[in-house]
């Protein structure tokens, strides 16, 4: 692969690439194409109700009425991972989205201004990232009551020192690379010289660790789920039916709690896989 | 001693390629030469001629992926035909090998001991305690003064020259018949240039040592070497003999290298002077750096009571030195670095302080502009040359509607001679010579009246050098534009300037127009600096040894600050 070719077409060799060399992240595409696709139409696509107790037999095998299998209640298991995708989804994507703007902000706030700007957010990051994100979490249940909505924005901003602190390193360094003096001496404004330059200088960065807190997420939000303080049953969340099923497990029926399982690990697996490759790309083709 | 037939090294009709899955390009064609013992041989070429990679094959360095063709002997045993075992000892005892950049061979966190020794009991087998005594032997024998110091000082205690005299050491721990020298002197000034190469010469007279010598400096290799082979393109061209070379040489390419590192006529400019453009009085920048021992902070001062003028459309060299001073007050005087002490006024306005915002930066831009040494690292590599130069042309015709943009992006490529079929490459696409033009067309996209120019040819090959030092000379002469250029390459500032500035250590040593000061030198040290350039018949010689001191007590010298050294 020569350098003009990845100069030019840039898109168009990296999916070529892909589909010749890179088999496995074909595969996360296809995952996260999938899980978004359940995420949008997942309610519609369900055969069953999915809150409809005695569908079918109690705790019953993969059958051809039920692919997944049955719950404890009779319940579809596939209907319920169908209609628990949006809800296991939206709760890490709103936590990514609000961590990585807010930390990436205040990340580069203190590595341009550096000196007191610096000393300040340095320490307001230390200081959240004192407290573990499951904590945070668990406090805003007891303060906000039992929800989606508190757990996810306590995880989000426990995210935010993680993001900040990466940040800030990177925009160390960028700024004190030769081509950001020449740009100053050029008379380019600051707010040219941030966003134009140093915002993408930082993007594949903040693209990694983005997709890296994405899967974080999700298994932070299922635990807090899993342990009765997020979605509350009966509604169909990944967390909640893994921990709806642990009675069932013990009895000899893995379905009910497996199914889900598999979708949050492969969904994290997929998005990860995902982003560490995108960034390795976006970073080789700035050699 | 073995008679002058007895060939140490042998390089026939070798070629290198890449492997086929990627693109596999032919990177060299043919290498051929031989190197006897006792023998010292250059060999020369620019950036990209394969001189680096033929030399790599010899020592087993290639990455992988790479095919060797052709036959590469050492002491006449083909390598490609040795088992593994025995050619890694091949290798191992009748290589050393020293690389342009000491400091990045280096583990900063480990001593100069630890490295010396653990190559001479891992390596050679010897007892810790022997080797500590033979790694002192070692420092001695190149020339590092108090060696049994140094063995417990880290690298970055160690100025360059003395590091790539650690570097040589070690190699010289296993008895080597030939050093294989790839650019060691690139990296350091022409004082320091001196010492190394003065080192070498005595070790290849007390050791009977083989040498191949790779630089792109021509005359260098002249001055060193018994012969030189050039090399173009994957090819070496020619052979000659180096105290002969101007005379013999055949082939264009050498004979354009020759020119290429003769020194050029340029019209000085004699007449009344003006109103000087730039004026810097008694300029004082010290920095804060870690203690030498203990705790706490020491002074640094980098520059110390600089004054100069600069006369519009003039030329001013500033030469010295690393750590004389001269970047930093370029770096000042562009609005960098905050001066101590000492005044800046360019066209009546005092500029001492940077500019404070984003408009006040603009309006100085429109003023002063300034080139950077390292064109690989003074482009954003994610902007195209196109984006590049837009950017600051709209910069400073905010209401300019498209088409003008375009037309004057255009004009700049054409005035600094870049193809424009190259306007879309990111920089990572361009060759140092290319992009240093980029960074030039983009200085002068504001039309400054000061150009400061820091290190900007350093960097780049002679010739590509000689290229953009006469288009700096046309766009001077085209636009009369001030050049403030900083260097420590006599030579090119001899080209381009008619004032120079010698600064040691942050001061001032001498000043004056150019031919004064470069061809009857009143201070002792501007004489140095020109006895160390590298010409026909020039023997390098060791000077103070003393001299090449970590940096920050050559700067202390001057100053009063204490410091835990023993000299």
């Amino acid at each position: 692969m020569s350098v003009a070719q990845l100069a030019g077409g840039r898109v168009a060799a990296v999916v070529r690439r892909a589909a010749t060399r890179d088999p496995l992240v074909i595969a996360a595409v296809v995952v996260v194409v999938g899980v978004a696709v359940m995420a949008v139409f997942g309610s519609a696509l369900a055969p069953y109700d999915p809150n409809a107790i005695y569908v079918g037999p109690v705790s019953a095998a993969p059958s051809l009425a039920h692919p997944f299998g049955t719950d404890d209640l009779g319940r579809d298991i596939l209907s319920r991972v169908l209609a628990g995708t949006a809800p296991s989804v939206l709760g890490p994507v709103i936590v990514v989205l609000v961590s990585s703007l807010a930390g990436a902000a205040l990340g580069i706030t203190a590595a341009w201004f550096g000196g007191a700007v610096d000393g300040i957010a340095s320490r307001l990051i230390e200081l959240i990232f004192a407290i573990p994100g499951l904590v945070l979490a668990v406090l805003a249940v007891a303060m906000f009551g039992k929800g989606l909505l508190a757990p996810t924005l306590a995880l989000a901003i426990a995210y935010i020192p993680i993001v900040a602190r990466l940040i800030r390193a990177g925009a160390r360094q960028e700024l004190g690379r030769p081509y950001m003096a020449a740009l100053r001496i050029q008379g380019v404004g600051s707010a040219a010289i941030c966003f134009r330059h140093l915002v993408p200088a930082l993007l594949p960065a903040l693209f990694a660790q983005t997709t890296i807190g994405f899967g974080y997420a999700m298994l932070d939000l299922a635990a807090i789920s899993f342990l009765g303080l997020g979605a509350q049953p009966p509604a169909s969340d990944w967390g909640v039916m893994i921990a709806g099923g642990q009675p069932a497990l013990i009895a000899g029926a893995p379905e009910q709690s497996m199914f889900p399982a598999l979708f949050v690990v492969l969904t994290v697996l997929a998005v990860n896989v995902l982003g560490a490759r995108v960034t390795t790309w976006a970073e080789g083709g700035e050699r | 001693m073995s008679g002058i037939s007895d060939v140490v090294l042998e390089l026939d009709g070798v070629s290198i390629a890449t492997s086929a899955d990627t693109s596999g390009r032919t990177l060299v064609h043919d290498c051929t030469l031989q190197v006897h013992a006792g023998e010292a041989v250059g060999l020369v070429g620019e950036s990209g001629s394969g001189k680096t990679l033929s030399t790599r094959a010899v020592a087993g360095l290639l990455p992988d992926g790479f095919a060797v063709g052709g036959t590469i002997r050492i002491d006449g045993e083909d390598l490609s035909l040795l088992p593994a075992a025995r050619l890694r000892d091949v290798r191992a005892r009748r290589l050393g090998m020293v690389f342009q950049t000491p400091r990045a061979h280096l583990n900063p966190f480990r001593t100069i001991g630890d490295f010396m020794t653990e190559a001479l009991v891992s390596v050679a087998g010897e007892r810790a305690d022997a080797a500590a005594s033979r790694a002192m032997d070692l420092l001695d024998e190149v020339g590092v003064p108090d060696p049994s110091r140094r063995m417990r000082q880290r690298p970055g205690d160690l100025s360059g020259g003395l590091l790539q005299r650690v570097m040589i050491a070690a190699t010289l721990a296993m008895d080597p018949r030939i050093l294989l020298a790839d650019e060691i002197t690139t990296a350091l000034d022409v004082t320091t240039q001196e010492e190394v190469m003065a080192v070498i010469a005595d070790l290849r007279r007390h050791r009977d040592l083989a040498m191949l010598f790779i630089t792109h400096d021509l005359p260098l290799a002249g001055a060193v070497c018994d012969r030189v082979v050039v090399m173009n393109q994957g090819r070496t061209v020619e052979t000659l003999p180096a105290a002969r070379m101007r005379e013999q040489a055949r082939d264009p390419y050498t004979v354009r290298l020759l020119s290429a590192s003769l020194p050029g006529d340029v019209e000085r400019r004699t007449g009344a002077p003006a109103e000087p453009i730039l004026r810097v009085d008694g300029l004082r920048k010290t920095f804060r750096v870690r203690a030498a021992k203990g705790f706490g902070h020491d002074e640094f001062v980098a520059v110390d009571g600089v004054g100069f003028d600069l006369a519009p459309g003039g030329s001013l060299g500033i030469v010295g030195e690393s750590g004389s001073g001269k970047s930093t007050t370029a770096r000042i005087i562009c609005g960098l670095e905050t001066a101590d002490a000492g005044s800046i006024t360019v066209k009546g306005e005092d500029w001492t302080r940077p500019a404070r915002g984003s408009r006040g930066r603009r309006r100085r831009a429109r003023i002063a502009q300034m080139v950077f040494q390292d064109p690989y690292q003074s482009l954003d590599p994610r902007q195209t040359v196109r984006e590049c130069l837009t950017e600051a042309v709209a910069l400073h015709r905010p209401k300019a509607p498209r088409p003008e943009v375009t037309a004057r992006v255009d004009e700049l490529l054409a005035n600094v001679a870049l193809d424009t079929t190259l306007a879309d490459r990111h920089p990572r696409a361009l060759s140092g010579g290319q992009r240093q033009r980029v960074t030039i067309a983009r200085s002068l996209a504001a039309d400054p009246e000061i150009l400061v120019l820091d290190e900007a040819v350093s960097a780049l090959d002679v010739t590509t050098q000689v290229e953009v030092l006469t288009l700096l000379d046309g766009i001077r002469r085209s636009t009369g534009v001030a050049l403030l250029m900083i260097s420590h390459d006599l030579d090119t500032v001899r080209r381009l300037c008619d004032e120079v500035v010698v600064m040691r250590s942050g001061v001032v040593v001498e000043q004056g127009p150019i031919a004064d000061v470069l061809d009857r030198p009143a201070a002792e040290y501007t004489r140095m600096l020109l006895d160390s350039i590298p010409r026909e018949g020039w023997v390098p010689r060791r000077r103070r040894p003393a001299r090449t001191g970590a940096l920050p007590s050559v700067a202390t010298t001057t100053t009063a600050i204490p410091r835990g050294g023993t000299r």
